[in-house]
């Protein structure tokens, strides 16, 4: 003990190669910070790294009787389960593609919405806007999927004008080759006001003088909205996208449950509905926490390859 | 060195001993079962287990304590009953119970739809109240378990020392006898018990009736009937919008479509083949062929609504009350109650009649009605409980014969009087003053319209249906039907649950999308060979003997 | 500004307009859907296909048989509760991790970023959640509602991108003078951040308003129960399509169709109010005032 106390005695004289040195350095500059750190990093740890041994029930078999440490291991029983399923690969194709159509067509909208709503100038007129784009987030999804089924049924509201213009009616919620379409717009209508709330701060951040200066050098305004606008939110977007991109196999179960059936699961089934219905066989809390965690794994792994190329490419980053 | 070393020594003990009281030491805690209990003579828990040497059952004395106890209760608050209280304790029967017994409970009140969280959380963190109201029916790896894990109580000592009634019931019933038990012969639970056939089933085949009036036609009694009745509801206009917009036959998704398979000789799920006494599985048996070919036929003749994959509750009571629909699968209260009640001053013509379990190439007039009394749901007792004697006490009263009354009717001349020597509810509970529905003002007084540990009373049900209508229609159904697909009630042990939900979660998905598929007719019926094929390779006879076991081990008890 | 505006640039305003005009018309039609049809006759409700332009006979029965329920008023209060005094615990925290992790050369800044943003996709789960809560001896009260959710690694980083959005040169001359970093934080980064800030509120408020999972899972008092977890149970128990063949019991009439609209609405209008207060944060030019002042 004190053969080592005396070895960072002796580090110390050797000037700034030691990380001991650069640290305690640190620690004296930002104590500051690190006494505001303090509390967050106490909170992460008793509310989310205690916690954490409790994973290890995706290579048990858990009962709750018999507790987290009490349960028998099984090794990769449930992954190789999953895995081996009839229905895996269909599964995990479903997830990827309604992710990915959601990112393309989902993710640009409350940005575009931003901007759009940023060269509007009346300013009543812009707060009303925005004030009635973002009321779908609060009408439960049980009420939205029931309008949707409604009006895209066979005699629904859909069905009815396309037939004014002689086209024949689609049923749509029987038809699996709609169902992405139906879930991403939908989720478009449902969200594209409550999403574009954070790009509206971002843009109320851009300091005006920049636009008085591109306007003096003759810039339009689309122009603007390319050098001043777009650059001002960019960071913004960047992080955005790095976490949406973290959600990639993150389909919730409760939405599709809604508007699905048993004649569009060939392209609706997803991962977390798959799971829900053998819950209803069996709560297994081991075979749901091995697929979360099997999901967590690829969805960590993405946002670490965002971080990286991010940080490389646009200097923004999530560390 | 040795000064430092020391304090090292001292901050890792610290810590170790932070991280016990943490994690460990709380769980070794034991909740005190009850908490305001003051030096009461009585009580404690050694009693329970001590004496065991006299086999005849003590009689039941009124009051159960001299000094009150409380024990608490687990159960979950029932949609009727939330609709206006807050707890049990505002219910009629059971503050009778404290009168009478001199046991207050303390109820808790799991929130509706999230029961099973909390249910598993109370295993896991071993908090258990005296008193469990469950359904042992969906706990993972099965009630042994809880039982050997010392979480329940084995109860068959207790009960023979302490359960008069109980012991009674049992005698006189011993099929219900062998529907309580455990494979292995434990009692575990005080069970809800529904003493009747008539209490059994509560849905069916329903038809517009008035329809059947304007078109001349008859109720149909078998497939080919329902057949000629469905084609003239499509074509004889009885809507008289002069389009043949009409639906014959409406479902809220598959499963309501599949009731026809009864006139098949088969259910869409395991079931006891009647002949041999074997499980079968429907969707694999040749007759499942043979109802396919029929309903692709109805489908394609348009008699079953093309959309009924996709039609959700709204859409459906929209095609229904809209005119549209002209018979469905439905539930007595849930369906045709509801859509009377909203159909009455709308459409004064609107008539809605039961359409008895028809037959088929079976033969027969199979349908769902259940043929256990003992139901999954009721209540155990907890290991922990420091009143184990008191609480079988408690509940033993619920099955005696002013038990029953007071579960199933509440206080007489209060919710009930006794006319003839039977017992009709009062105005109280048929005419709410406070204008509750006839199952909402129920609950305030007695059980009988949720479910509990005593044995519902079949005089109870015909009372609630509030219209004639309904009435006949349970007679139709319940004259009608042959329950004898049906299964008792098995348990599968905990590799067997966890092996048979890998299979069938795969099978379910499977079966259903081919149901849509042959029945929509996107899949040629010659491909039925390949599905059987499919089935198998998927592991259904693996399932099938699951099942099997679980009935032969059923059929062993004693 | 006055700079006449070009042929092309008065066709996109015309069509930005109209653009928004229509998705105005969207977005706004399920918030009145649910209107009209929680003031609408039930029957005629159930009857209804379509859109809803304008209630269908009215009453408002449903409203009554809500308010009816003994647990409202006290769902209410305890939302209340949970809203102001969560979210303010919330900001507190997200604040000064923000803070520390939005600063430049602070060595341990991306450790802990890393591991924090670790906790958004691995967790212990639902049991140990529990078991430690309850530990802390915080089950049955109204903290369990407030500390295990104290702050949302999401919003976090969100809040941090915002505040790395300031300017280094004006901490530079405020450190330069002397200050500390919490007055950086409170005169000088705060002050700017107000659009953030005022995100935080409403999506941490948003999120105690409509949470009831940590509800039902830390609570079984029912006097703490808050207002969604209250509407949740009305909604689900009288959901119409629980049939299990042969079971007697779960057969029963639902309520109206209306009175799950009129739920609805009670749950949501009270939210609803809180964004037009923060609106005035998402304006251009706070900035510049800001360092005038």
């Amino acid at each position: 003990m004190a053969d080592l106390a005396r070895g960072t005695d002796t580090q110390i004289t050797i000037p700034t190669t030691s990380r001991w040195d650069i640290i305690r350095k640190d620690l004296v500059k930002n104590r500051y910070i690190y006494i505001m750190l303090l509390p967050v990093i106490t909170y992460y740890i008793v509310f989310h790294y205690v916690p954490l041994y409790g994973a290890q029930i995706a290579f048990k078999n858990f009962t709750p009787s018999k507790g987290i440490w009490g349960s028998p291991w099984v090794g990769f029983k449930y992954f190789e389960e999953f895995f081996n399923s009839y229905y895996f690969e269909r599964l995990l194709r479903n997830t990827v593609l309604i992710s990915l159509y959601d990112l393309i067509f989902g993710f640009p909208a409350p940005i575009i919405l931003a901007l759009l709503l940023n060269e509007i100038k009346s300013n009543i007129f812009k707060r009303t806007v925005q004030t009635v784009t973002y009321l779908p987030h609060f009408i439960s999804l049980v009420v939205i999927c029931g309008m949707i089924i409604d009006f895209l049924a066979r005699d629904g509201l859909v069905n009815n004008i396309l037939n004014r213009f002689g086209i024949e009616s689609i049923p749509f919620m029987i038809k699996p080759e709609w169902f992405r379409t139906i879930y991403v717009a939908s989720n478009i209508w449902q969200g594209i006001g409550w999403g574009s709330i954070i790009y509206l701060a971002a843009l109320s951040n851009i300091d005006p003088q920049l636009y008085e200066a591109a306007t003096i050098d003759g810039a339009g305004r689309f122009r603007q909205v390319l050098h001043v606008t777009l650059p001002g939110i960019l960071p913004t977007v960047v992080i955005m996208l790095i976490l949406r991109l973290g959600q990639m196999l993150n389909v919730g179960s409760e939405k599709i449950l809604l508007l699905y059936n048993t004649s569009t699961y060939e392209t609706a089934d997803v991962i977390s509905t798959f799971v829900y219905r053998k819950g209803i066989l069996e709560a297994s809390y081991s075979y749901s926490t091995a697929i979360g965690l099997f999901n967590s794994v690829i969805n960590f792994a993405l946002l670490v390859i965002a971080n990286f190329i991010s940080r490389k490419a646009t200097e923004t980053s999530l560390w | 060195m040795i000064g430092i070393s020391k304090r090292w020594l001292a901050m890792g003990l610290v810590l170790v001993l932070a991280i016990c009281l943490l994690t460990a030491c709380t769980q070794s805690e034991k909740p005190p079962a009850a908490t305001d209990v003051t030096g009461g003579g009585n009580t404690g828990d050694t009693g329970a287990t001590e004496e065991t040497s006299s086999s005849e059952p003590e009689a039941l004395t009124l009051p159960i304590v001299s000094q009150p106890i409380t024990l608490k209760y687990f159960w979950t608050l029932d949609a009727k009953a939330a609709a206006s209280m807050t707890s049990y304790d505002e219910v009629a029967c059971f503050k009778k119970m404290e009168e009478l017994t001199g046991i207050n409970i303390e109820w808790i009140h799991p929130p509706t739809g999230q029961e099973k969280e909390q249910f598993n959380l109370m295993v896991a963190s071993q908090e258990l109240p005296d008193l469990i109201h469950w359904d042992w029916s969906t706990v993972p790896g099965g009630v042994s378990k809880l039982i050997s894990d010392g979480s329940i109580l084995k109860l068959n000592d207790l009960i023979n020392k302490y359960a008069p009634n109980f012991t009674k019931l049992m005698e006189e019933h011993p099929d219900w006898h062998k529907e309580a038990i455990l494979d292995d012969g434990s009692y575990y639970y005080f069970p809800f018990i529904r003493e009747d056939e008539s209490l059994r089933l509560s849905s069916g085949f329903q038809m517009r009736g008035d329809w059947l009036e304007k078109l001349n036609l008859e109720i149909p009694k078998n497939i080919d009937e329902w057949h000629s009745v469905l084609t003239a509801f499509k074509q004889g206009d009885p809507n008289g919008n002069g389009q043949a917009d009409e639906l014959p036959f409406v479902a809220i998704g598959q499963s309501r479509v599949q009731y026809f398979e009864y006139a098949y000789g088969i259910m869409h799920n395991f079931y006891r083949d009647p002949d041999t006494r074997k499980i079968k599985y429907g969707p694999m048996e040749s007759a499942y062929k043979d109802y396919l070919t029929t309903m692709r036929q109805w489908y394609k003749e348009r008699l079953i609504d093309p959309d009924y994959a996709a039609t959700d509750t709204k859409n459906f009571d929209a095609k229904v009350t809209g005119n549209k629909g002209g018979s469905y699968y439905g539930m007595l209260s849930g369906n045709m109650g509801r859509f009377l009640d909203l159909m009455k001053s709308k459409d004064p013509s609107f008539k809605l009649v039961g359409v008895p379990w028809p037959v088929g190439p079976a033969g027969k007039s199979y349908g769902p009605m259940a043929i256990n009394a003992i139901q999954p749901v009721g209540t155990a007792i907890s290991a922990q409980s420091k009143y184990q004697k008191e609480a079988v006490k408690w509940l033993d009263y619920c099955y005696s014969e002013e038990g029953k009354m007071l579960f199933n009717f509440g206080i007489e001349n209060e919710s009930y009087k006794m006319v003839n020597g039977e017992p009709v509810y009062t105005d109280a509970v048929l005419h709410n003053p406070d204008g509750l529905a006839v199952s909402d003002a129920l609950i305030r007084y007695a059980m009988a319209v949720s479910n509990g540990p005593f044995v519902q009373d079949k005089r109870y049900y015909p009372q609630i249906l509030v219209y004639p209508e309904q009435k006949q229609t349970l007679d139709t159904w319940l004259k009608s039907c042959d329950p004898s697909l049906q299964m008792p009630p098995i348990t599968l042990t905990e590799e067997e649950s966890q092996r048979f939900a890998t299979i069938m979660n795969e099978i379910n998905t499977y079966v259903q999308e081919m149901f849509d598929k042959f029945v929509m007719g996107q899949e040629p019926l010659d491909n039925f060979d390949n599905y059987i094929n499919t089935l198998k390779g998927m592991g259904i006879e693996e399932a099938i003997n699951i099942e099997q076991a679980a009935l032969d081990r059923f059929n062993a008890r004693k | 500004m006055h700079i006449k505006k070009s042929m092309g640039e008065r066709a996109f305003d015309v069509f930005n307009t109209m653009l928004m005009m229509l998705l105005m018309i969207v977005t706004l039609y399920p918030f009145l859907h649910v209107f009209f049809a929680s003031i609408s006759d039930p029957t005629a409700v159930v009857q209804h296909r379509g859109l809803l332009l304008h209630p269908i006979g009215f009453t408002t029965g449903a409203y009554k048989l809500v308010f009816k329920n003994p647990m409202i008023p006290i769902g209410y209060r305890n939302t209340l509760i949970y809203v102001l005094v969560g979210t303010a615990i919330n900001i507190f925290m997200t604040t000064l991790g923000a803070y520390g992790l939005s600063r430049k050369n602070v060595y341990f800044k991306n450790h802990i970023m890393f591991l924090i943003t670790f906790t958004m996709f691995f967790s212990g789960g639902l049991i140990p959640t529990y078991l430690l809560v309850r530990d802390l001896g915080m089950t049955d009260t109204r903290w369990a509602l407030l500390i295990p959710n104290a702050i949302s690694a999401y919003n976090l980083i969100i809040m941090r991108t915002s505040f790395e959005g300031v300017p280094v040169s004006l901490e530079e001359s405020a450190k330069l003078d002397g200050a500390n970093d919490f007055t950086v934080l409170f005169r000088i980064i705060l002050p700017l951040s107000m659009p953030v800030v005022a995100v935080m509120v409403l999506f941490y408020g948003v999120g105690h308003w409509n949470s009831w999972f940590n509800a039902m899972i830390y609570l079984r008092d029912r006097q703490l129960f808050p207002l969604q977890l209250v509407l949740r149970e009305i909604l689900i128990s009288n959901s119409t399509d629980t049939m299990i063949a042969g079971s007697a019991g779960l057969d029963r009439e639902p309520i109206g169709e209306t009175v799950k609209y009129a739920t609805i609405i009670v749950a949501t209008v009270p939210i609803l109010f809180i964004y037009p207060f923060l609106q005035k944060y998402f304006v251009k030019g706070v900035m510049i005032g800001a360092i005038k002042e």
